[in-house]
């Protein structure tokens, strides 16, 4: 996001509130409405249709994994941990589950609001961080093909350092990434060999 | 025999903001007088008044001093959001309710709160979507160094964006400060389309006179080319205005009609229709406390000088209409006027195009 402030578009977005029904569950939705979300509590486990959720709020005082139809830490929307009890096995349990913001318990008149604004902006922070690794470690994981495309350019006599730069040149010209012309030539080079053989 | 209920009057007889303050407590008075003169009325009103003189500090006390010792538990008052947000925690304790008769920047809907004026989808947004397309989209943004100014500004500068505006500069003054020259200095230099004020009390009135002397030596600062927008000024303030104030723009749910008895400001008549309300939810259940407003606001509508009103049982806000006036002397001409906006505090329903419309592509030659 490259402006400071944002009018942040919260209406019309879904939330669940996976939490026994409670005076704070009262409290959250009514919060949620105000701010123009469309929610529901559930308990002891979330719907199907929870996948499809903007936000899911859930609790830690009587969370376990199996409520969640994703894996521990992999929730595909920001989440917001509701803390009453303090023990840290609870804390640790609700780590484990990446949560995006949280709310200590009691939930009164305030606090859904900029819980919602830190939970989408922690949870794009890290898919955005998670995307990048992503794209690196699979960089990292081309960097055999990049080395075999060289060779392969080599030993048609240019030198590895004009081997590399004849890659890069390729890329460019092909307009894909320097992996992508590697592939490509490294497939090339294979259909050569191919051939020959076949011929042989 | 009527029932007599007390409730709080918590308005600032003195200080900086006194114009407007004074314009909400004589509409509320005025309200219990009305309520209280028609004997047929099913309570009486008995109104317990506390002046905190506009000291931020004196608010929450005074507050609590009203519920603690007498049997009031609704308190009609505060103008600044500052003193609004410092009785909060009063009144979620006692079980209470402030009927906050004043525009306000919103992302608040507390339960211990009914909103009775505008919220920024009621000022500010329908003012800068009429004032964009006349005037042009570049803003100077002033305002009094607190929540009201920070905020509306906030929201000012994406809006702004949206219109296709540049924001030229954006200033702070201390309550009370009315040495603004360097500020109209800035607004000099940077020829803005328009100036939004949001300073408040003797600080706007400071800055109006010197942008009126400006506009005598430059053109371009005449209200016809360059016009202050305001989301809070009303007919209470023009008096320490005077021709300063001529031909400048504000946004408010109301302004005092030319002719025929009415309210004189949009604070008076927030005050006012706040007591009204009030008066009805006591005739429904007397005891009627926080907790059970929104059942009431869900299935009532309200005769206020606003017209018949509905409130939103989720906001606690109030449907209101949008009036866009221009200053003629002691009283605005409404240039616009929307009915029944429904309020939208988080401005979670806000839309770029409906308010500013479909961006236009620019021809470059």
């Amino acid at each position: 996001m490259s402006r400071g402030s944002r009018i942040p578009n919260l209406g019309g977005a879904r939330a669940f509130v996976l939490h026994r029904p409670h005076a704070t569950v009262t409290a959250i939705l009514r919060q949620l409405a105000a701010i123009g979300l469309a929610a529901d509590d559930c308990w002891p486990e979330l719907p199907a249709e929870a996948l499809a959720a903007d936000f899911v709020f859930f609790d830690v005082d009587l969370g376990f994994d199996q409520q969640f139809p994703w894996a521990p830490g992999e929730a595909p929307m920001p989440t917001v941990a509701l803390i009453g009890s303090e023990a840290p096995g609870r804390i640790e349990w609700a780590l484990s589950h990446k949560a995006d913001a949280q709310l200590l318990k009691p939930v009164g008149n305030a606090g859904v609001y900029s819980a919602l604004l830190i939970a989408r902006q922690a949870f794009e922070a890290r898919r955005r961080l998670a995307d990048e690794v992503a794209a690196l470690e699979a960089r990292v994981a081309e960097r055999q093909t990049i080395v075999r495309a060289v060779a392969a350019l080599a030993a048609q006599g240019a030198g590895d350092e004009r081997a590399y730069r004849q890659l890069r040149s390729l890329a460019m010209g092909w307009q894909v990434s320097l992996e992508e012309a590697a592939r490509r030539i490294v497939a090339m080079r294979a259909g050569e060999d191919d051939e020959r053989s076949g011929r042989a | 025999m009527r029932q007599r209920i007390e409730i709080g009057i918590l308005y600032a007889r003195s200080g900086s903001y006194r114009l407007v303050s004074e314009a909400g407590r004589t509409g509320a008075m005025r309200a219990i007088a009305d309520i209280n003169a028609d004997p047929a009325g099913p309570v009486e009103l008995v109104p317990v008044e506390r002046d905190p003189k506009g000291n931020i500090d004196r608010y929450a006390p005074l507050c609590e001093e009203i519920l603690r010792s007498t049997g009031a538990r609704h308190v009609v008052g505060c103008v600044t959001s500052w003193s609004r947000k410092e009785t909060i925690p009063v009144l979620e304790k006692a079980g209470a309710t402030l009927w906050y008769a004043c525009p306000y920047e919103g992302f608040e809907a507390n339960e211990h709160v009914v909103y009775m004026h505008a919220c920024p989808n009621q000022h500010l947004v329908p003012l800068l979507g009429h004032v964009t397309p006349r005037f042009g989209a570049d803003g100077f943004l002033l305002g009094s160094n607190y929540i009201w100014g920070w905020e509306t500004n906030r929201v000012a500068r994406d809006l702004i964006a949206d219109a296709g505006g540049r924001v030229l500069g954006e200033r702070y003054l201390p309550i009370g400060e009315t040495d603004v020259a360097r500020l109209v200095e800035e607004i000099r230099v940077t020829r803005p389309d328009f100036v939004l004020n949001n300073l408040i009390g003797t600080s706007s009135y400071a800055f109006l006179k010197a942008y009126a002397e400006l506009g005598r030596d430059d053109a371009h600062f005449r209200p016809e080319r360059c016009p202050v927008l305001s989301c809070n000024l009303t007919e209470a303030e023009l008096p320490a205005i005077g021709e300063a104030g001529r031909g400048h723009l504000s946004a408010g749910p109301y302004f005092r009609p030319a002719d025929g008895p009415a309210a004189a400001s949009s604070f008076e008549a927030a005050a006012y229709a706040s007591v009204q309300v009030l008066a009805r939810v006591l005739a429904i259940d007397p005891e009627a406390g926080f907790s059970d407003l929104p059942a009431i606001f869900a299935r009532e509508r309200f005769a206020t000088p606003f017209g018949r009103i509905v409130i939103d049982p989720h906001t606690q806000h109030a449907t209101l209409p949008v009036e866009i006036g221009r200053i003629d002397g002691d009283r605005f001409d409404v240039v616009s006027r929307t009915e029944a906006v429904a309020p939208d505090p988080y401005l979670s329903r806000y839309d770029r195009a409906e308010t500013f419309g479909r961006p236009r592509l620019k021809v470059v030659s």
